[in-house]
């Protein structure tokens, strides 16, 4: 069964993108791309062949990793938001999957990933949900885990 | 006939004074404005007034009789207040009202009208008579208190107003604190990581492994503060399993089993940190001594309020080993003994529950007691 990732990231802290890429390295993925603001984002993103993208909310051009997060969806890209701040987050997650809180720790990501590669290549996910990771409402009703 | 006729008594009172009956003769000398209409007649006309009236609104007689009384009303009159008073007339019953009328020179006055059907024996209506009384004077004052109420609550409001954006303000700076905090504890581990994958020895790469699990407490610590949106108190137990299952979960393969029985504590936040670095710092000595000894199955975690004041962690292993204290540093050691200083905790090195092996600490709930 195909448990690899691929992965990208859209982080304004380059030792954090770096740090990640670690993360999904030593958990058996990989990062095929990276950005720091909206537009490299919207601009790279479609060419990246990614499974998944992980989206910082504070971006270098401002808070705008909402919006980010909102166009990757819509492009059919499954979103998790990294962030410090939930708040900023609308009811609807913008329609991502979930969010990791920061700061995370190696091994909440890598149990969040576990979960994400279920959930994003053969949904309904089975793994159980890690604490580190807070699903969109109506994904945590769809697949009736809390 | 002679009910429809009864109005008539108006040319009584018409009459010079003197030659009518007394109560026309006090109708027409009173000081108080009187008007009487004739509904009989098409839109209810005045059919007589006074001296009184003719005296509060500048008019001549000959000006008012024959018309209906709404020539009184002018552009600032309420149009409730006509409302009303078409009510009471259609539905022939009195009415006590306030309304702003308006002088023949123009200058308004606020008029207090009393109006009321005068019916005969059998409830026929005869006509209206209704008393005017120019309460300008309580009106402005009624008015004063009513603008002076609203400039009070405006200024309240504007107060409120000012308070909630300051304490917006200072909300949203605690957030952005917070939210700085929690970006800087990313950083440190993603610095101490970069460190870590450089170094060679195995000695660097334990330290370093070690200081990552610290920062790592720390971090869980900021993440649980703010997931339950109290920044007052932090929820001990809630750390634990936390830590716990992630820390079984990145040592050990297969993880180590964990049994947890853990009371619902919450310390002040001051106390989240040290006590986060100490329940950790035990947690992962529990962990190392199960996956060294190699026979561990499980650890038991627990937290358990043992008065008012005070509450006990214990760590535990299966029994089924050397005690646990034969599976700690000297360094790591010293370590929980300086946070327990700081904590005004006492540590229970080397504790037996049933056949376990244990170490407990007891721990203050709340402030530590001061030093005299
Ligand atoms: C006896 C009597 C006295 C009235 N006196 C006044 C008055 O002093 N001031 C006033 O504004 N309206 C007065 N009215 C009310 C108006 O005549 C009229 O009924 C009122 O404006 C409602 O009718 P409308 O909507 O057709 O104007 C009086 C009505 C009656 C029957």
């Amino acid at each position: 069964m195909d448990t690899q990732l691929r992965v990208f990231v859209v982080e304004d802290e380059v030792l954090l993108q770096m740090q990640l890429e670690v993360f999904l390295d030593e958990a058996g993925h990989l990062m095929v791309g990276s950005a720091t603001t909206m537009h490299e984002a919207i601009t790279r993103a479609p060419t990246a062949g990614a499974d998944l993208a992980l989206v910082d909310i504070h971006l270098a051009d401002g808070p705008t990793g909402v919006e980010v997060g909102r166009a990757l969806a819509d492009m059919g890209l499954p979103v998790v938001f990294m962030t410090a701040n939930a708040r900023r987050i609308p009811a609807d997650f913008s329609g991502a999957i979930g969010i990791i809180s920061k700061p995370y720790s190696q091994t909440g990501v890598a149990e969040a990933l576990k979960f994400l590669v279920s959930a994003v290549k053969h949904p309904p996910p089975e793994a159980p949900l890690p604490p580190c990771l807070t699903l969109a409402p109506a994904l945590a009703e769809r697949w009736r885990v809390n | 006939m002679e009910a429809r006729d009864a109005w008539k008594l108006t040319d009584r009172l018409q009459a010079p004074s003197g030659k009518g009956d007394p109560f026309a003769a006090a109708v027409r000398a009173t000081r108080m404005p009187m008007v009487v209409t004739d509904p009989g007649q098409p839109d209810n006309p005045i059919v007589f007034v006074n001296d009184a009236f003719l005296q509060l609104t500048g008019y001549e007689r000959h000006q008012v009789i024959g018309r209906n009384c709404r020539f009184l009303q002018g552009p600032d009159t309420d149009q409730a207040a006509v409302s009303a008073i078409r009510a009471a007339v259609e539905s022939k019953t009195d009415i006590a009202i306030d309304i702003l009328n308006y002088r023949r020179d123009g200058t308004p006055f606020w008029n207090a009208l009393y109006l009321s059907p005068v019916t005969d024996d059998d409830g026929e209506l005869l006509f209206f008579f209704a008393s005017q009384l120019d309460v300008t004077q309580r009106k402005r004052a009624e008015l004063d208190v009513i603008e002076e109420r609203d400039r009070v609550e405006a200024a309240v409001a504007e107060r409120t107003q000012e308070l909630e954006v300051a304490l917006q303000a200072r909300t949203d700076l605690l957030h952005e604190v917070d939210h700085r905090v929690k970006n800087n504890l990313q950083l440190i581990s993603a610095l101490v990581l970069i460190e870590r994958r450089k170094a060679t020895d195995a000695a660097t790469k334990a330290t370093l492994t070690t200081l990552r699990e610290r920062v790592e407490a720390l971090s869980a610590v900021h993440r649980l503060l703010y997931r339950n949106d109290n920044v007052v108190r932090f929820d001990v137990a809630g750390f634990i399993r936390e830590f716990a299952a992630e820390a079984a979960q990145a040592r050990g393969k297969p993880p180590v089993g964990l049994k947890l029985d853990l009371d619902s504590i919450s310390v002040a936040a001051a106390f989240a940190a040290p006590v986060a670095l100490m329940a950790s710092e035990l947690v992962r000595i529990a962990i190392t001594h199960a996956l060294a000894s190699g026979t561990e199955r499980y650890i038991s975690l627990s937290i358990k309020p043992t008065s008012d004041a005070l509450y006990r962690f214990c760590i535990a292993d299966d029994g089924t080993a050397e005690g646990i204290i034969t599976s700690i540093e000297p360094d790591q050691k010293s370590f929980i003994e300086l946070l327990a200083t700081q904590l005004h905790a006492k540590v229970h090195w080397n504790g037996y529950v049933g056949p376990s092996h244990s170490i407990c600490v007891d721990l203050p709930i709340d402030e530590p007691p001061r030093g005299g």
